[in-house]
Parts: C-alpha cells; sequence; structure tokens
C-alpha cells in the first residue's frame, strides 16, 4: 500500500498533571514536564532532534492574547518553527503527520494543556463560543445543546437514558484503575440539562501530554504507527447542524480509516469522546464501533473517568490508545476527539503496532 | 492576595455586525413580526435566519422567504442550571424549531406552562411588544394546543 510508504510514528509520550487541580505549578511548568518525559520517552534532545513543534490552544481559555507567543521556552522550541493550532489536540497529530509525510519534517512534537483550574468563569469562556448574534443574547449555557442534542439522538436512535447512565458508570468503573483518572468516584444523577445529568457530563481538569512523532526510520522497533488521520467539521450554526448524528466524526472516521487502509472491523481498541455519556455512544456509532466489546471501549476511562481537558481531550484520548497499543493489548487502535459544545468539529487517528 | 494565584480579568466589549442576512431577518422580526428566510434552489434547502449565501454549494442567496410563524418541535431541554453552574431558581425550558417552510431550526425558549413539551409537537412563535431587531423580539415559542395561534 502506497500510504505505507511514509509512515509516522511515535518515538515518545508524555503527560503531566490529570487532576482536579494543579495548585502551585502553573501551566508552563505542565508543559515543560510532559515534555521532557516525552523527550526522554524518545531518546532526542528538543533542542537539536525535533524540527517542528505544533500546538493546540485556544487563547480565551488561556486568558491571554496570541497565547502562541507563550509556548515555545517550555518545549525547548526557542528559535525554532512553532505554530498553534487552534484546535483540538488530535488536530495537532494530524498537522504533524502532514509535516513529516510532506518531509517538511522528520521528528515534530505535539503539545496540548489544560489549565482549567486557573478559569475562575469557565462556563463564560464557553458561553462566548456562541454566535454573538443569534445565539447568545439568550444567555443560555452552551451545554444547554447537549441536553438538545441528547435528547434529540435518543429520540432518533431508540437509545435509552439508562443506556447512557451505564456508559459513565462503566467509564467511571474504567478509571478506577487508571493513575490519570480523577473522576473516578463521582454519583450523581442530577439533572443539569434534562436529560442530561451531572455523572453523565465530563467535569474539567488540569494537564498537559506531549507526543513526539517522527518518521519510520527515526522510529524504535516495536513503536505505534499513525496510520490514519482524518478530521472534519459539521456547519457549525446551532441553526444548520446536523441534529441527528455526529456527522463530522463520521466523516473524520472515513477518511482517517481509508488513510490507514483499516476497516472498523479490525479495531481492537478504541478511545473515544465521551465529554457527555450519550456523545461516546452517538460516536461509536459514528465510527462504525457500536459492536465493540465494551471493555475495549475507553478502558482508560475517558473524559468522563480522568476529567475534561479542553483542547487536550483528542491528546488524551491518543495517549491512553498509544499505551493500550505499546503494552500489546491490540495491534490496532483509534483515537477520536471532538471539540465540545457548542462545536461541530471532529478527528480521528487510526494506529497500529 | 496569595503569590500562588494572580488575579486576571477580561474586560473587552464588541459591536457585532450581523450582516446583509441577518440584518433583513431582524428587520422582518422588528416591523412586520415574520421570520425571514433564504431558499438555495439549487440544494431544495431553506435556510431561517436569512444569509446571502448558502453553505452548501455556496450560491448567492436572497433574505427572501417568510417562514412561520408556527413550526415543529426537534427537540428540548430544560436548563436548570446558570452559566456559572448554579442552580436557577427557576428552570428554563428551550427547543429547537423547524418552522414551518425551513429545514433548519431557531434556538428559543419554550413557553409550555402546563405538561412537558414533546418532540414533534407544534409550536408557535410568540412575539415581544415594542420589538427592537433582535433574537429577544420572539420571547419564545408555546404550544400551539394551547390557543397561542391566531
Ligand atoms: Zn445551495
Amino acid at each position: 500500500m502506497e500510504a505505507m510508504a511514509l509512515r509516522v510514528g511515535v518515538a515518545g509520550i508524555g503527560w503531566s498533571g490529570f487532576s482536579r487541580t494543579t495548585e502551585g505549578t502553573s501551566y508552563k511548568e505542565l508543559m515543560f514536564e510532559a515534555a521532557r518525559s516525552a523527550y526522554a520517552d524518545a531518546g532526542v534532545d528538543p533542542r537539536s532532534d525535533i524540527d517542528s513543534f505544533v500546538c493546540c490552544s485556544e487563547d480565551i481559555e488561556e486568558g491571554t492574547s496570541i497565547f502562541d507567543e507563550y509556548v515555545p521556552d517550555q518545549l525547548g522550541a526557542v528559535q525554532r518553527p512553532v505554530q498553534t493550532v487552534a484546535s483540538d489536540g488530535l488536530f495537532g497529530v494530524a498537522t504533524a503527520v502532514m509535516l513529516i509525510r510532506s518531509g517538511v519534517a522528520s521528528a515534530v512534537a505535539v503539545e496540548s494543556h489544560s489549565k482549567a483550574s486557573d478559569v475562575v468563569s469557565l462556563g463564560r469562556v464557553d458561553r462566548f463560543a456562541m454566535d454573538p448574534v443569534l445565539n447568545r443574547p439568550l444567555g443560555v449555557s452552551p451545554t444547554a445543546l447537549a441536553g438538545l442534542e441528547m435528547r434529540r439522538w435518543l429520540h432518533v436512535t431508540g437509545r435509552s437514558e439508562s443506556e447512557c447512565a451505564d456508559v459513565a458508570a462503566r467509564n467511571r468503573a474504567h478509571a478506577a484503575t487508571n493513575r490519570r483518572a480523577s473522576y473516578a468516584d463521582v454519583h450523581d444523577p442530577t439533572p443539569l440539562f434534562d436529560p442530561l445529568t451531572r455523572e453523565q457530563t465530563a467535569e474539567p481538569a488540569d494537564g498537559c501530554v506531549v507526543l513526539v512523532l517522527t518518521t519510520e526510520e527515526r522510529t524504535p522497533e516495536g513503536s505505534v504507527f499513525i496510520d490514519g488521520v482524518g478530521w472534519s467539521q459539521d456547519a457549525p450554526s446551532v441553526e444548520s447542524r446536523d441534529w441527528d448524528r455526529a456527522a463530522a466524526a463520521e466523516r473524520a472516521a472515513r477518511a482517517a480509516y481509508d488513510r490507514a487502509g483499516v476497516e472498523p472491523g479490525d479495531v481492537e481498541l478504541a478511545e473515544v469522546d465521551d465529554t457527555f455519556a450519550y456523545k461516546q455512544l452517538q460516536h461509536l456509532e459514528a465510527l462504525g464501533l457500536s459492536d465493540l466489546a465494551e471493555d475495549r471501549v475507553n478502558p482508560s476511562g475517558g473524559a468522563l473517568g480522568e476529567g475534561h481537558l479542553r483542547e487536550a481531550n483528542g491528546l488524551a484520548r491518543a495517549l491512553a490508545c498509544i499505551e493500550g497499543l505499546r503494552s500489546g493489548d491490540a495491534r490496532v487502535g483509534l483515537a477520536q476527539s471532538w471539540r465540545g459544545v457548542p462545536s461541530t468539529s471532529a478527528a480521528v487517528a487510526v494506529m497500529r503496532r | 492576595m496569595s503569590p500562588t494565584k494572580i488575579p486576571g480579568e477580561l474586560s473587552v466589549s464588541f459591536r457585532y455586525t450581523p450582516g446583509v442576512g441577518n440584518t433583513a431577518f431582524f428587520e422582518g422580526l422588528r416591523d412586520r413580526a415574520v421570520f425571514l428566510g433564504s431558499r438555495c434552489e439549487d440544494c431544495g434547502v431553506t435556510s431561517v435566519p436569512a444569509r446571502i449565501f448558502c453553505e452548501r454549494c455556496l450560491a448567492e442567496l436572497e433574505p427572501s422567504l417568510e417562514c412561520g410563524p408556527e413550526g415543529e418541535l426537534v427537540s428540548w431541554t430544560l436548563v436548570r442550571v446558570d452559566v456559572d453552574d448554579q442552580p436557577l431558581e427557576r428552570p428554563v425550558t428551550y427547543g429547537l424549531v423547524r418552522l414551518d417552510g425551513a429545514d433548519t431550526v431557531l434556538l428559543h425558549r419554550l413557553l409550555h406552562t402546563g405538561g412537558e413539551p414533546a418532540i414533534g409537537e407544534r409550536v408557535r412563535a410568540v412575539f415581544t411588544s415594542p420589538r427592537e431587531g433582535s433574537m429577544l423580539d420572539v420571547e419564545g415559542f408555546a404550544p400551539v394546543a394551547d390557543g397561542a395561534g391566531p
């Protein structure tokens, strides 16, 4: 297969935080810690061995305009090629894959983080993402969109609220053995945006993930390879988006499967977006993975177990998937992200070991 | 103040331009209490609010087609917490309404006073008076069965 000629491998992984707060540690220090681990894991010196750095962040949730100016020093990227993708971390993985496969770089560091505990008014940051002309004047939290979508999805598919509650319970049970999970013990059926409940909603966490991606020649023996990436958006507007399905995730998955030469039936491990419990079921449908055994879906506990890491959610899913593949737990794995309300952005990475 | 937490605040202001399409929509609400949409004949899709381009084929559109004021409830939710995650004293119901003649939905309050809303239910816009040309010219949508009709 032609696509296999230019494979992109995962040479190193690193992470920091993954807790409800990271009191006393700045986002720069979270990034430093995760980057140091990833470089050590890959056996590289960032000052000489990494050709390009890709960060994924959004100015307003960092509390700084032009936030991309603030990322180089703690990554070893001063006076080097650095760019910020204003989206979820899996979009950064896609960018790194393009940099490597186009020959621009042979080793790329991808970073994303959450320092949600620094944001006093997190809900207001999210509300500021609503269309200022048509939606924001109503004053409603964008999480209401999840309540609306969940009810619509239950109606269209005939699935039940108790199936969604089961997802939340199962992911939190999976999280019990994950040292990065700080929300394994949540049992709170309080309704927030009916039918959406608190225990079916991922809660904010701090953390950082760094991946070192390299050409096949520079990837150590036995590594995990990212053989297909795909990303897509639906119409972003509340008015014209597809309310019946995760259309963006469907298209992202199709592209990633095709590029990897993989069919859904080949996938043995899936780490998928579960920002809300119903989204896990909806995303599995979109990925063609509804029949995948329950213990092969988000064995990490997902965002319900680890917490919601903002733009680092996709890298958290990728990290868990890479670890699963490295452990020999599976040969083909998939990581998927969604950028959360009110967005319709989704990305998918298909991996092999 | 603790040396481990330095406070910061973002106090910036905006005046957003709704654009030609949305302005026509708001003028329709304000002056005639109608919902103005745009039809793309090539795609067979009518978008409300009005817009000057089709997002599917990128054709140029006219804000020219009236939709509603009745429509069908596509989904609804009961909002129990505010934007700061604090419980609301009085929960508010929001819905997605596909107006008659439209292929898109509007997000707005539901004004149900009796039983729960139901997907597929017929609803009708309730307009405020006076109106100033914004989404808040619509108070919300009420069940047609409630006698909110003309
Ligand atoms: Zn069109």
